[in-house]
């Protein structure tokens, strides 16, 4: 019996952020679970909001590669 | 008698009177520890071996920091330890979580019983590979569960090894750990555990209050922790509600 190996995928659903007791705590996506101070929490967003505007020029720059 | 949990109810494994006999004519000694106390470090060499009678103890590895990650919890009737009998040494810390009472037997005891009792030795042997099933579940709560999932696991897996300890009904049983325990045994901030309990008492799965922990629906709750006590090698008619149709595949 063989099998394909189980690599670990890029999560397609959300984290979600909610606040508790002066503290940010994201569950999510896959078997994230952690708790943040609000400080951290806002510059984790931050640097997500940005990595997502990088990766998104990428896919846009592949598809443009692909086209050439 | 001292043993009396030890492997009881126990899939294909079941202790004679004699085995039974021998193993509490081998306890050497039985001592109370108070909650959080340290009872072996690793690389210490070790000539007992340690079984838990009363309380829940843990075994434990300190990060750099010293910060505890929690690699395994024990209820009474676990032979906690019995690895050490072939290491000479344990590759992690052992120390109890609430008061704990222990039942100590010495590894020359161990060897006279290997002398005397193979078959006893095979029941041995099979507990420790409990303790490794254990492990591998432990390995994939922490890897493939979210939060409310490894409390819900933690609790299902508990709730059956205090049914074949004698000390659950199936719905319900006594856990003397504090939220903050349970928060270390997840690997989980308390205010996460807070939140986590909060949304498994509002869906009606299951309360933990008062140090009691309430099953409200134990089909749900497996389900929810993807937990299968299939590993746990134990036979109790509690675990029906566990083991329908709807039982979680691994």
């Amino acid at each position: 019996m063989t099998h394909e190996p189980a690599l670990p995928q890029p999560a397609s659903a959300p984290g979600v952020a909610t606040a508790e007791e002066g503290l940010v705590v994201l569950d999510g996506p896959a078997g994230v679970a952690v708790t943040m101070t609000a400080a951290a929490a806002a510059l984790t967003g931050r640097s997500l909001i940005s990595a997502a505007g990088v990766a998104k020029t990428q896919i846009a720059d592949r598809a443009d590669n692909d086209d050439i | 008698m001292f043993t009396d949990r030890f492997l009881r109810d126990k899939r294909g494994v079941n202790l004679e009177p004699d085995e039974r006999s021998r193993l509490e004519a081998a306890i050497s000694e039985v001592q109370t520890f108070p909650p959080r106390t340290t009872i072996a470090r690793a690389g210490e060499p070790l000539e007992q071996s340690t079984l838990l009678l009363e309380g829940i103890m843990s075994r434990y590895i300190d990060d750099r920091r010293g910060l505890r990650q929690l690699v395994a919890v024990h209820v009474p009737g676990d032979f906690l330890d019995l690895h050490a009998f072939p290491l000479k040494t344990l590759d992690h810390d052992v120390a109890t979580m609430t008061a704990a009472t222990v039942a100590t037997i010495s590894h020359s005891e161990l060897d006279a019983i290997m002398l005397e009792m193979p078959q006893l030795v095979r029941k041995l042997w099979f507990s420790t590979l409990i303790d490794a099933a254990i492990h591998r579940a432990w390995l994939f709560r922490f890897g493939r569960l979210d939060a409310i999932g490894r409390v819900a696991h933690f609790l299902c897996e508990t709730n059956v090894r205090l049914i074949s300890a004698g000390l659950s009904d199936g719905r319900r049983f006594a856990l003397e750990l504090r939220q903050t325990d349970l928060a270390e045994i997840c690997g989980l901030t308390n205010v996460h555990v807070n939140r986590v309990m909060r949304h498994l008492r509002e869906e009606r799965l299951c309360v933990f209050r008062s140090s009691l922990v309430e099953i409200l629906d134990p089909e749900r709750l497996a389900a929810r922790g993807q937990f299968d006590p299939y590993y746990l090698y134990i036979q109790a008619p509690q675990l029906e509600p566990m083991t329908s149709s709807s039982r979680p595949s691994l």
